[in-house]
């Protein structure tokens, strides 16, 4: 209720404040468009920054690097700690870090492609790399490779090579399977312990006398009763920890060596798949419902609910903070002789954005974190995974501590192999699930489940090579 | 997008000249307006574009037309997740509103006490679905839970509840219901009130039994309430996601939410799947759309049967 005047001013500020909101509302719907580039140019204090001819000269211009990695609690502190080093050693470059959870981080990446402001690198699941590189997100490394790295000296370059020979990533570190067995567990059913002749024949008549239910009984005992079991005789999960590594090893497989089409539905395979189920169906493999009523599907193992499992590296720290008696050896063979041991190769990729200084930058890094035992070393010594430089994995650094057989990890690479990833990698293997976990389940003969399982496959093949 | 703000003033300028109260409100209602454009309209209408083209989210859209809306018609996990979706909703839209009415009219009287079962049953409400999930796994965990001890002790035999493909969706809605009881007998509890009790002691005055009062009185007096309530339970049970995605293990594994083996999928999980797990968000937008013209038209039939059932005053 004021005078005219107060009126006529709150009528002019009013004016006002509506025409800021308004710029306001713009400048912030503009900013989600182009903030790409704006961040790129903006931040580098010289005067010259951007400019791709200058990277080569001698007084190295100052660079922003956005790096991003998916975090977990056991490494931040260790990943802070190489990137501190990292900028001693090349004060021209300033870090910046974008991590979170692996679910959301990866979750956030694709949104940050789509608005072009992912960083410049990242740490990429072994298994994604494919997703991006054959999407155009990558930059192509095999000229830096062919240049800056003798492969000779490193484990998993070759893990990131597509099907016309180009790399797209360099690993930080190796996640390759072997069978862990909890010695306690063996000791009391009076079992040898695995040895690397081990068929998978070998491996489930063991498993048959450290299969026991809530009662005690084992699985050899006619009275034992398979609806309460209180231990397995080996847990299985889904692809890398479960059914890559049979399939491979009685001949099978998943994919042809293009990547492209399905070779699911032959003899071989089904013939692994007869050996799971018929495990299953006596439990002493946990079916996919059984590992339900765990906290995780790693779970058993670590929680003394499983005597074996087949594991990838980073599974000895679970093991270990358990304080599990166990050990571990190369994972069986097949009837036929055959060895198959899948392999992750997590790996530090560049965003085909990143050029000029930024690019060079980026590369530092992944020589920084490759090349420099140092680095390998400390990395190692969180025990996340077998360092990629074979110098430092055959160390006796990486060689000591639980397990003791960690020789093992090193003498799968002789017969390793990757989990035939390629860009629509989770969605073919989420179709390959849905159908063998049905006759895992008893629900539907393997043949069927096989058959299905390729049309399926072949579907998400076709979808996303044939367009 | 600030010339669309700018479009809209002309409309409201009728009058030929906005007066003080008319600028001020506008400029009240301005951050709002600008939110609702760039955030809600924007995105829908990204969304309605999308939808009609191939977008892997990693680069841009590629028009294809009507691509997938047909990939969609011709899909057999769209149809077997649209069913799940109308299962979860025909169970749980109406045992909630039932036994959410009659709770209410139960703890409707004036004793001190009810406030504590009131408060009990909302409390459910308040929590988030990780701790209900973790409750229910003490419960319902094939290997350790409660549920399966009693019936084994019962002699009978153990069950895999949320991993047995029959039981998975009855026990999400039960479940459900258990959680979204108390915050719909809010809702009833409010409608009860305004019923003037008089009419019920008329009623009384009659002869007129509990029975008879509750199915002549309460339940025609009080059906503008449940015709909010069933809107608003079916729309927000068609969307359902948080639930399933948590209690089916999505937090574990993205693409084993919906199991086991895709019998509790339900709509939303599969677009979540499609769109961020596969990258094919043209189709994840084309599964929305289609989500959105379903609702629309459940709405509008539940509009036009209301005048059969409804009574206002």
């Amino acid at each position: 209720m004021g005078g005219h005047a107060m009126k006529g001013k709150l009528k002019s500020w009013g004016t006002l404040l509506l025409s800021l909101t308004l710029v306001t509302a713009m400048l912030l719907t503009a900013c989600s468009g182009g903030n790409g580039g704006k961040s790129n140019g903006g931040n580098a204090e010289s005067p010259g920054a951007g400019g791709d001819d200058k990277g080569k000269a001698e007084q190295a211009e100052k660079v922003e690097l956005r790096l991003g990695f998916y975090s977990s609690a056991q490494s931040d502190d260790k990943m802070q700690e190489l990137i501190d080093k990292f900028q001693v050693k090349h004060p021209n470059i300033t870090i910046k870090t974008e991590s979170s959870p692996y679910n959301q981080f990866f979750q956030k990446l694709d949104t940050q492609i789509a608005a072009e402001s992912a960083p410049d690198l990242w740490l990429s699941d072994g298994v994604l790399v494919p997703k991006y590189a054959e999407r155009g997100v990558l930059k192509d490394l095999t000229p830096l490779i062919e240049q800056d790295l003798n492969k000779d000296d490193y484990f998993g370059l070759d893990f990131n090579k597509d099907a016309n020979g180009k790399y797209w990533g360099v690993p930080q570190g190796i996640q390759i399977a072997v069978l862990y067995y909890n010695k306690d567990m063996f000791d009391e059913a009076k079992v040898e312990y695995p040895t690397a002749d081990w068929t998978w024949d070998d491996l489930k008549s063991a498993a048959e006398k450290l299969t026991k239910d809530s009662t005690g009984k084992f699985a050899t005992d006619p009275a034992f009763d398979k609806n309460k079991i209180s231990q397995y005789g080996l847990t299985f999960f889904s692809i890398t920890e479960g059914w890559m590594t049979v399939l491979k090893s009685f001949g099978g497989g998943v994919l042809d060596e293009t990547l492209t089409k399905s070779v699911i539905n032959s003899p071989e395979n089904k013939k692994a798949l007869d050996w799971i189920v018929d495990g299953m169906n006596r439990e002493l493999l946990t079916t996919p419902s059984d590992l339900k009523s765990f906290q995780s599907n790693m779970a058993p193992f670590p929680s003394k609910a499983a005597a074996m499992r087949i594991g990838i590296y980073a599974r000895t720290i679970d093991a270990n903070a358990a304080e599990l008696n166990y050990d571990v050896t190369i994972l069986p063979k097949g009837p036929e002789g055959k060895r198959f041991s899948p392999v992750i190769a997590n790996s530090w990729v560049i965003n085909k954005k990143a050029e000029g200084a930024k690019g060079d930058a980026a590369w530092e890094w992944i020589k920084y974190w490759a090349t420099e035992d140092e680095v390998q070393k400390e990395w190692a010594s969180l025990g996340e995974a077998v360092p990629v430089k074979k110098s430092v994995a055959n160390s006796s650094e990486f060689l000591s501590g639980k397990p003791e057989n960690k020789q093992a990890f090193l003498d799968s690479f002789e017969f390793a192999g990757t989990l035939d990833v390629n860009a629509v990698w989770s969605e073919w293997v989420g179709k390959f699930n849905d159908n063998i976990n049905r006759a895992f389940e008893g629900e539907v003969p393997v043949d069927e489940a096989l058959k299905k399982a390729d049309t399926e496959v072949q579907q998400v093949l076709d979808e996303f090579y044939k367009k | 997008m600030s010339k669309r703000t700018g479009g809209d003033l002309p409309a409201i300028k009728r009058k030929k000249r906005l007066d003080s109260d008319g600028k001020w409100g506008l400029l009240m209602v301005t951050p709002y307006l600008v939110h609702f454009i760039v955030f809600v309209l924007g995105s829908l209408l990204a969304s309605l574009y999308f939808s009609f083209s191939d977008y892997d989210i990693l680069n841009p859209p590629k028009w294809t037309g009507l691509d997938n809306y047909a990939k969609l018609f011709n899909e057999s996990v769209f149809w077997k997740a649209l069913w799940n979706t109308v299962y979860f909703t025909i169970l749980f839209v109406p045992l909630q509103t039932i036994l959410a009415l009659i709770l209410a009219v139960a703890l409707n009287q004036k004793l001190r006490v009810l406030k504590l079962f009131r408060l009990a049953h909302f409390l459910p409400v308040i929590s988030s679905w990780t701790v209900i999930m973790y409750v229910s796994d003490a419960i319902f965990n094939p290997r350790f839970g409660f549920a399966n001890a009693f019936l084994i002790k019962l002699g009978l035999d153990p069950q895999k509840w949320l991993q047995d493909a029959h039981l998975v969706i009855p026990l999400l809605v039960m479940i459900a219901v258990w959680k979204g009881i108390g915050y719909i007998m809010v809702i009833f509890l409010a409608g009860l009130q305004n019923v003037p009790s008089d009419v019920y002691e008329a009623a009384e005055i009659d002869g007129a039994g509990t029975l008879r009062k509750f199915r002549h009185i309460t339940v025609p007096l009080i059906s503008g309430t449940t015709f909010l309530v069933l809107i608003l339970s079916t729309i927000s049970t068609f969307q359902a996601f948080e639930q399933i995605y948590v209690m089916t293990g999505g937090a574990m594994d993205a693409s084993s939410a919906g199991g086991p083996n895709k019998a509790s999928l339900v709509l939303m999980i599969y677009l979540y799947q499609e769109g961020f797990s596969f990258l094919r968000m043209g189709y994840a937008s084309a599964i929305a759309w289609v989500l959105f013209v379903i609702l629309f038209l459940l709405t509008v039939v539940q509009v036009v049967l209301q005048k059969k059932w409804v009574h206002y005053e």
